[in-house]
């Protein structure tokens, strides 16, 4: 084959690959549109356009006109790319004649731009500012992410009542029209926090803290997902802010506080500590738990969980869902009836907590019997060189049934 | 229409739709490995469709005869040298499997593309012409970093080896003779190609020649020594100067972006302030396991070291046997007005048994108390 002969055959193979891949644009245009019409969902609590706090109002009024301003740019640069192909199609007419360079026009189109990008960037700039404020503050909460869920830990306040530090999982809760800072930071893998309904989004890296300005204007629950790629369970890493009145706020916090009271003797509570006692608090807290022997029972998550922490679970059942907000504490009926609430009365129900007929008895059950079989995780004791022994996320742990129904009977009452 | 090319892949892509299939009915799930399958049959299925278009290229065609004339390959003995490195690495240490697997794969390829421009065309000039300009934008840069690599390797261990004030001595010689044969080749533009070679090679040569002489000879005393005995490891807490301990302190860094709270030493007092609270603090909480950034700042007129006591032994055993083993860290001594960071990271909590604080060396009062929820 001569030198020609090869670069035209090599050119033909070029032309045929563009064929196929003309082909496969189709489809992925197809592809396309399908992913716009799953964006129209009626129930998204996760919807960016709907702020409810003024820190999320701030980007919803820049984003608004921006994506306007962008929207109308785009549809005249599609209508004159469209139009061009096809008025000046190849109809075999001959090539015109070819010029260079037109500079009043590229100037133009060079200026105007550059001007509405200065506008927006101003804009940008300003709400960049606003939204890193932080000498307005509050009220602080610290925020830890770890594999894969959210611990929340609120220092001493006395303004607020909290007159110790109080430390709680998966959901967040705040009083309204407060100006809540959270110092996010991260006990292994980089993380992010996004409560889309109250502000943008905010990585919790380890080793820094990154501070995330928060607040609701009505009581009410905001649902969030952590939004960066953290490992096997990132997707079921998710979190809710609870936002209530600053009166049932209080009250939430005073229950915080109570101290522990144990299960009352010869009841299957007082069995399902024992068991917790054996089997649990070698990575679970529960403050002021105290072993037979009336010495305080201290966990270790530190030597048993990689990232060394486990949820502490003094006041469970204040919370309505469990294990990275993944699963719901409460069961279908109930968490609507809290959900659906109208904000002044969701308070009062979300202050109920958890009752026996309310308990969502499937889920929690499954989690205590295999967890990391509803939650994957790396939870195989023959695979944990990697992490030095350590597990990441809550193992499998041989329970009997009759052990679960000891635990369930003594989880209830951490109220 | 069934040309080689397209069988390979057609082979590759049943094959792999057969791994699947046998992996899903062993496991009875799709693990990460059925994910990489998938991509496999996919990348398969497009190479196959595409080579069964164009019918592989082309590039070989039935009715012209390719030159047979191959030239000379190193290649083969490369890739063989690659294997044994490859079987020796799988005894011995896991570089020299990973050596052994980079030279493999680099020989292939070379060798591939070789074999592929050899029948190109007829024209052997345009052959060569086509394989350079395939791997010469890969070679070139890959064989320089390794070549510059190995030059900056070779220096850093001159560099551990000779003293220090030698050490400066050696880096400006190296830099003034950088710049002389810059000047040289300024001036002289029209010098002849292999001089210029020469210079560049006897001065790497020279470099790599003391690098191998210093990694011999090992690194010198006070690195060996600092090494052994750990001398910025271990913290000396006592409101004295240390003499390895306080080496340098100005020199440190503080990290002001990963600051969890600021502590100030001003007036005989000693306060934390934190981002977000107006008030200043006499206790802070410091997460479980999460590592702590807390800078202290002297703002009074000596010298002063903050200590962190993390539990250990109670004041009451301290009292028993003297001086006991206590779990504390510390700064180093900070200058007036200065600051400094101290990184804490805390795993059990804080109790009436078991309590944190923060103090400065000397002065037990002034205690700020760690709460460990
Ligand atoms: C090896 C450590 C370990 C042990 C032992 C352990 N857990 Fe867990 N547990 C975890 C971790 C880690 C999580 C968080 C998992 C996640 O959400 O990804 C968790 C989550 C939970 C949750 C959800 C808490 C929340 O707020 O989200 C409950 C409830 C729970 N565990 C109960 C138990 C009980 C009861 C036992 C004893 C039978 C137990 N765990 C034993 C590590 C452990
Ligand atoms: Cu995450």
């Amino acid at each position: 084959m001569s030198r020609r002969q090869f670069d035209i055959r090599l050119s033909a193979t070029i032309a045929s690959v563009r064929v196929v891949l003309r082909k496969a644009s189709k489809f992925a245009g197809a592809a396309g549109i399908s992913a716009v019409v799953a964006g129209c969902a009626t129930n998204a609590p996760q919807d960016t356009w709907q702020p409810k706090g003024p820190n999320s109002k701030l980007i919803d009024d820049l984003q608004q006109p921006v994506f306007a301003v962008a929207g109308i740019i785009g549809l005249i640069v599609a209508v004159a790319v469209v139009y061009t192909m096809i008025k000046y199609r190849d109809r075999g007419q001959p090539i015109p004649e070819q010029t260079h360079g037109k500079p009043a026009l590229e100037i133009t189109l060079t200026i105007i731009p550059a001007l509405i990008l200065a506008v927006v960037s101003v804009f940008t700039f300003g709400a960049i500012f606003k939204l890193a404020k932080t000498d307005d503050t509050e009220m602080i909460i610290n925020v830890t992410g770890q594999q894969w869920w959210w611990e929340y830990d609120y220092p001493v306040q006395n303004e607020f009542g909290i007159t110790q530090p109080i430390i709680s999982s998966g959901q967040l809760v705040m009083p309204v029209g407060t100006k809540v800072l959270l110092r996010e930071t991260s006990r292994d893998v980089i993380h992010s926090y996004w409560i889309p309904a109250l502000n943008g989004k905010r990585d919790a890296v380890p080793g820094r803290i990154h501070t995330l300005r928060l607040e609701a204007d009505e009581p009410g629950i905001y649902a969030g997902q952590c939004t960066e790629f953290c490992g096997l369970s990132h997707a079921n890493m998710r979190m809710e802010a609870v936002a209530l009145s600053k009166e049932d706020f209080a009250k939430w916090v005073a229950n915080q506080q109570a101290p522990y009271v144990a299960p009352a003797k010869d009841t299957l509570a007082k069995q399902g500590e024992e068991v917790f006692l054996n089997q649990c608090v070698r990575c679970h807290q529960v403050n002021g738990l105290t072993r037979a022997d009336g010495t305080p029972a201290i966990a270790a998550p530190d030597e048993n969980v990689w990232s060394g922490a486990a949820p502490n679970l003094s006041h469970l059942m204040s919370r309505n869902t469990f294990a990275g907000a993944m699963f719901n504490l409460l069961s279908k009926q109930c968490r609507d009836e809290v959900w659906n609430a109208p904000s002044d009365v969701v308070g009062a129900k979300y202050l109920a907590g958890v009752t026996e007929e309310c308990l969502n008895q499937k889920d929690l059950r499954a989690w205590l019997r295999n967890a990391p079989e509803v939650k994957p995780m790396y939870a195989n004791p023959a695979d944990l060189a990697v992490s030095n022994g350590k597990y990441r996320g809550m193992p499998y742990l041989a329970l009997s049934e009759d052990d679960i129904n000891k635990l369930v009977a003594y989880l209830i009452t951490l109220k | 229409m069934f040309s080689t090319g397209f069988k390979y892949f057609f082979g590759v892509t049943v094959l792999s739709v057969v791994a699947l299939i046998m992996s899903y009915a062993l496991f009875e799930k799709f693990a990460l490995g059925g994910v990489a399958i998938s991509f496999l049959i996919a990348v398969g299925a497009l190479l196959a469709g595409l080579l069964a278009f164009s019918s592989d290229g082309t590039t070989r065609d039935a009715n012209t005869s390719t030159s047979d004339l191959t030239t000379q390959s190193i290649w083969p003995l490369v890739s063989a040298i690659g294997v044994v490195f490859l079987a020796l690495g799988l005894v011995t240490s896991s570089v020299v499997f990973f050596g052994g697997v980079v030279v493999l794969l680099a020989a292939l390829s070379e060798w591939m593309v070789q074999a592929w421009s050899e029948r190109a065309s007829t024209d052997s000039t345009h052959n060569a012409a086509a394989r350079k300009r395939l791997l010469n934008p890969i070679e070139f840069p890959v064989l320089a970093a390794v070549g510059l690599g190995v030059v900056i390797f070779s220096f850093s261990r001159i560099m551990l080896t000779v003293n220090k004030s030698t050490g400066a001595i050696l880096f400006i010689v190296a830099g003034a003779l950088v710049l002389v044969a810059g000047v040289i080749f300024a001036i002289k533009p029209n010098m002849k190609r292999p001089v210029g070679a020469a210079i560049c090679v006897l001065g790497a040569l020279g470099i790599v020649a003391g690098g191998v002489a210093s990694a011999v000879s090992g690194e010198r005393e006070e690195l060996v020594e600092a090494a052994a005995e750990g001398h910025f490891s271990h913290a000396e807490c006592g409101p004295e100067e240390s003499k390895y301990y306080d080496k340098l302190s100005e020199g440190t860094l503080s990290l002001r972006s990963s600051v969890s709270a600021t502590v100030v030493y001003q007036d005989g007092e000693l306060i934390a302030r934190i981002q977000g609270l107006a008030k200043p603090q006499k206790s802070l909480t410091v997460g479980r396991s999460i590592p702590t950034n807390i800078i202290f700042r002297n703002a009074t007129e000596g010298e002063f070291r903050l200590v962190a006591h993390l539990g250990g032994s109670k004041s009451a055993d301290k009292a028993a046997d003297g001086d006991s083993h206590k779990d504390e860290t510390c700064t180093q001594l900070v200058a007036p007005g200065a600051e400094q960071s101290l990184t804490l990271n805390i795993a059990k909590p804080s109790s009436v048994e078991n309590v944190y604080y923060l103090y400065i060396a000397g002065s037990d009062e002034k205690k700020i108390e760690l709460v460990v929820p």
